[in-house]
């Protein structure tokens, strides 16, 4: 019984029991689905939340292990709790806001960098046929993705802006410059899936690389530089080591969100960390093959088919905390260079190989 | 905004520092941006003073000696060793072979601890955090030696005007060993993760890049000048000491850019790596501490003393009256001189490559303030 | 991985640029994940486990403690001559001396190891040898007035000590062995 089913019933039991109040069907159908939405978006930021809080304490581990150190090891076994403890005291804490900063534009940017994030997953189809709200897919996923993921620097320019401090602005602005590059080569690369599949819908990605291992996009020769630039520059996207120039903590001591504390700042470390999710699954879902098993379809070990996303998202992302513990920081310049210069163009090759793939026949 | 203004941008002027994540300590850069462009950077410090020249002034020598720890305690070592060398120069005094072979020693072992922690630095400032615990986890392995002898990790208090608080323990040897075995198997990784890295190189190759006449004119020394082609390296130009005996190399890279006077400490590090096993292979028996009478007077008179620190030349003046504290004393502290050009290494480049340049030039606040 | 300081002159050399790049970057991830199989370098503080605790080499300059000697009067070696109260660049030892000539003793001895910059200079300059530093490093407090250590403590802290701490045998360092007592003493 996949999640979208599940819904469905629900949806019905719903409507019966309000058709039993007399409240008329057209009305309770509306009613519903407000409710399913809210619903969703409200499992949306749960899930993002706790897979946030998971990889925050991943995070720390693995670059403990990787510094020779232990990472957190107090709170719970292991230190599991620490992330949790740590959510606890974030939402204790006062909220300061600068005496000269703008209160609205605050408090607006953390809130719209996580929504941003949580608007993104309600398109990632975690099973067969099932997104979080039901079929909302609608064959422009990818769409929907790439435009929802670019408003993410909105977020980071209110709030930067709106604290009023001059390494915030700095971070803010070098935040938006690499967000619009960045969009590129990632569109680009996509681009090479969606021509691949000849859908624009996330399930219908899958769904196109049904079987087993082989026949997932990443093991298509023209897939691969696709699968480099749409890696890079979905770290890039999500601001992370080698390309989280907008908060370099080494130079602008926090960057966009230098100012912020408490709960705000939360928002803003978990919408970094469900972004980081985010791109794990969609990278997934275009060149790993989404739910589907690496041993065949239908599954031969009858596991569902979000436990094979997500060990999927979690090599990705565990690849990225690697990368982040391992290299330098590029220098704003050199990561514009990065964008426009090389992977801009070969984004176009890639896309350029992908037509002729198609027109040899070969796809 | 008037006429003359349109099309053209506003400078930021931004405080880095005194809280700066890297100033290396408390050092505050009033910097003028135009975008991310450095426009001008203005040094200011001071922010560490703590008056190490004049509490000279009100304690005898053997009090001193663990002041002069405290001002560049990256190498307290080398801080001490300046100054009893001072002490014992304006007194007369000659030490046994034994001392000086264990003063060098660990004059030496502290320049790779220092080393290893700019190393870490650098990696931080660049965004590599992980080099920095690496570096941190060798360094420990140095500091549990200077531990062990000394009973403290970070400043010693050692030397004494004619001698050495105590001998080596049994078995220190071998440690030493054994850790420069280790180091020496670890120093490759360093390279790999920043030397060889093509994100480093493209952060440092050309950045604050100076001439060797302006460098020399700054006053510029150790590993910093060395970077720019001079081979000035004091342990081999005054060859004081034991270092005439001893088989290194000095490390000169042409550029005079960071990623040159990287180079010369990644390089360093190697060569202290072998002086530090020729000094133990050669450590002679015998005493440690020459008899000085507790209360030192020394003659009147004057002495410039100057060793090469993990950071440059060091000089210690001292004038005595003839009692048995010094009249006058003065440091010439190498960062304090390394740090002045900040503001022509920087000037043009982007506000990224400000942080590169600071940690290039290895400053330690302390000892630029003093 | 390009950059704007180097501008390749050609494609190959470009793409020989980018390869280049892709393997050093290849090589650091390399070194990391050969760490990360390594074993772990730190330890936990303070550890649950007793036997687990770090213990410094002797001659670590950690808490004070006075050395005992049943002899005398108050049972310490200390003949409270403020040697170490007047060498002490911080100023924080403070003596209050009881009883003449041999049988003089200190009524109190406070020590602020708050103020403390544990140079070692008391215990080298202390003619009878009465003072140590020992490896105790646990002395964290949570108000100023638990970092003075009084007479007391420090006579307790002295248990089983016998002469000071030092990482080797007392003849190869600064403090003079015990039969140089004498001469020491005039010399100062
Ligand atoms: S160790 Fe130094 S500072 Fe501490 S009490 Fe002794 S002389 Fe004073
Ligand atoms: S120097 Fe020694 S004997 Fe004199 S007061 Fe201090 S501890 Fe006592």
């Amino acid at each position: 019984m996949s999640i979208h089913t599940i819904g469905v019933i629900i949806k019905d039991w719903l409507i019966g029991l309000l058709a039993g109040w007399g409240v008329p069907v057209e009305l309770s159908r509306l009613l519903i689905e407000v409710l399913t939405w809210a619903v969703g978006a409200a499992l949306c930021i749960i899930a993002i939340m706790l897979a946030a809080l998971v990889f925050i304490y991943l995070e720390r581990k693995v670059s403990g292990y990787i510094q020779s150190r232990l990472g957190p090891t107090r709170c719970g076994p292991v230190g599991i709790l620490q992330s949790f403890v740590d959510v606890i005291k974030l939402l204790l804490k006062e909220d300061i806001v600068p005496a000269e900063a703008d209160r609205v534009l605050h408090t607006i940017g953390p809130i719209l960098f996580l929504a941003v994030s949580a608007l993104a997953y309600v398109v990632v189809p975690w099973d067969e046929g099932g997104t979080v709200a039901g079929k909302v897919d609608a064959g422009v996923g990818v769409l929907f993705m790439a435009a929802v993921g670019s408003m993410g620097l909105i977020g980071i320019v209110v709030g930067g802006w709106g604290s009023n401090n001059k390494w915030s602005l700095l971070g803010a602005i070098r935040g938006a410059a690499q967000m619009v590059s960045y969009e590129i080569p990632m569109l680009l690369a996509l681009m090479c899936v969606v021509l691949q599949a000849e859908t624009l819908s996330l399930a219908g990605i899958v769904e196109d690389q049904k079987g087993s291992i082989i026949a997932w996009n990443f093991l298509r020769p023209w897939m691969w530089l696709p699968v480099v630039l749409f890696l890079i520059s979905g770290v890039a996207e999500i601001n992370r080591t080698p390309f989280d120039i907008p908060e370099a903590e080494s130079e602008l001591v926090s960057g966009f969100h230098t100012e912020y504390t408490g709960m705000k700042f939360a928002l803003f470390f978990l919408a970094e960390y469900g972004n980081l999710l985010l791109v794990a699954l969609i990278f997934s879902v275009l060149f790993l093959g989404g739910w589907l098993s690496p041993f065949g379809y239908p599954d031969p070990l009858r596991l569902p088919g979000i436990i094979w996303l997500l060990a999927k998202s979690l090599l990705i992302v565990l690849i990225v905390m690697w990368v982040r513990w391992t290299l330098p920081r590029l220098r704003v310049d050199q990561l514009m260079g990065l964008a426009w210069k090389l992977m801009i163009p070969a984004g176009f090759v890639a896309l350029g190989v992908m037509c002729a793939v198609i027109m040899l026949g070969w796809a | 905004m008037n006429e003359a203004n349109v099309g053209t941008t506003d400078q930021l002027i931004v405080n880095m520092g005194p809280q700066h994540p890297s100033t290396h300590g408390v050092l505050r850069v009033a910097l003028t941006l135009d975008g991310e462009r450095v426009v001008s950077a203005d040094p200011d410090i001071g922010y560490l003073h703590s008056s190490m020249e004049k509490i000279a002034e009100r304690l005898d020598y053997r009090q001193y000696i663990s002041y002069t720890d405290r001002f560049d305690y990256l190498g307290a070592m080398c801080n001490e060793w300046v100054f009893v060398r001072a002490v014992e120069r304006l007194a007369g005094i000659e030490v046994t072979p034994r001392c000086e072979h264990i003063r060098l020693l660990m004059a030496e072992l502290n320049r790779l601890a220092s080393h290893l922690l700019y190393f870490g630095a650098m990696g931080i400032d660049t965004g590599a955090t992980t080099v920095f615990l690496y570096c941190f986890r060798e360094r420990e392995l140095i500091l549990d030696l200077f531990e062990w002898v000394s009973g403290q990790r970070l400043l010693y208090n050692f030397l004494r005007v004619g001698g050495l608080r105590n001998d080596l323990p049994d078995g220190w040897v071998e440690q030493c060993h054994a850790a420069m075995d280790a180091l020496a198997s670890r120093v490759d990784e360093y390279d790999t993760l920043l030397s060889e890295n093509r994100i480093f190189i493209a952060r440092t190759r050309g950045i604050g890049a100076i001439t060797a006449e302006e460098a020399l004119a700054y006053g510029f020394s150790g590993p910093c000048l060395r970077g720019c082609g001079v081979p000035y390296d004091l342990r081999r130009v005054d060859g004081y000491s034991l270092y005439p005996e001893l088989d290194f190399e000095v490390c000169v890279e042409e550029g005079g850019d960071c990623l040159s006077r990287h180079m010369v400490r990644s390089r360093e590090l190697r060569e202290s790596i072998k002086i530090v096993r020729q000094v133990l292979a050669r450590l002679p028996e015998g005493e440690v501490n020459v008899p000085v009478p507790r209360r030192l007077k020394v003659e009147p008179g004057e002495v410039y003393e100057r060793i090469e620190s993990p950071r440059g030349e060091l000089g210690c003046y001292l004038v005595s009256d003839g009692s048995d504290k010094p009249w006058r004393m003065h440091w010439r502290a190498p960062s304090f001189y390394n740090l002045a050009p900040l503001d022509r290494l920087c000037r043009g480049h982007w506000m990224a490559d400000m942080v590169a340049v600071i940690a290039s030039t290895d400053i330690v606040l302390g000892d630029v303030d003093r | 991985m390009t950059t704007n300081t180097r501008q390749p002159q050609s494609a190959w050399a470009l793409l020989a640029d980018i390869v280049g790049g892709a393997a050093s970057v290849i090589k650091g991830h390399v070194v990391t994940l050969r760490n990360w199989l390594r074993p772990k370098v730190t330890g936990q503080y303070p550890y649950r486990d007793p036997a687990k605790e770090w213990v410094p080499k002797p001659g670590y300059r950690g808490d004070f403690a006075l050395i005992h000697d049943p002899e005398r009067p108050g049972g310490l070696r200390c003949i409270a001559c403020m040697a170490c109260a007047n060498v002490c660049p911080d100023k924080c030892i403070h003596i209050i001396g009881q009883g003449k000539g041999k049988e003089r003793h200190p009524a109190a001895f406070d020590i602020d190891i708050g103020l403390c910059m544990y140079c070692w200079l008391c215990v080298e300059v202390c003619p009878v040898r009465a003072i140590t530093l020992t490896p105790e490093y646990h002395n964290v407090a949570f108000t100023p007035q638990e970092l003075i250590r009084d007479i007391n403590d420090l006579k307790a802290r002295g248990e089983g000590i016998a002469e000071p701490l030092l990482p080797v045998p007392i003849e190869r360092s600064v403090l003079q062995p015990p039969t140089a007592k004498k001469k020491d003493v005039s010399e100062a």
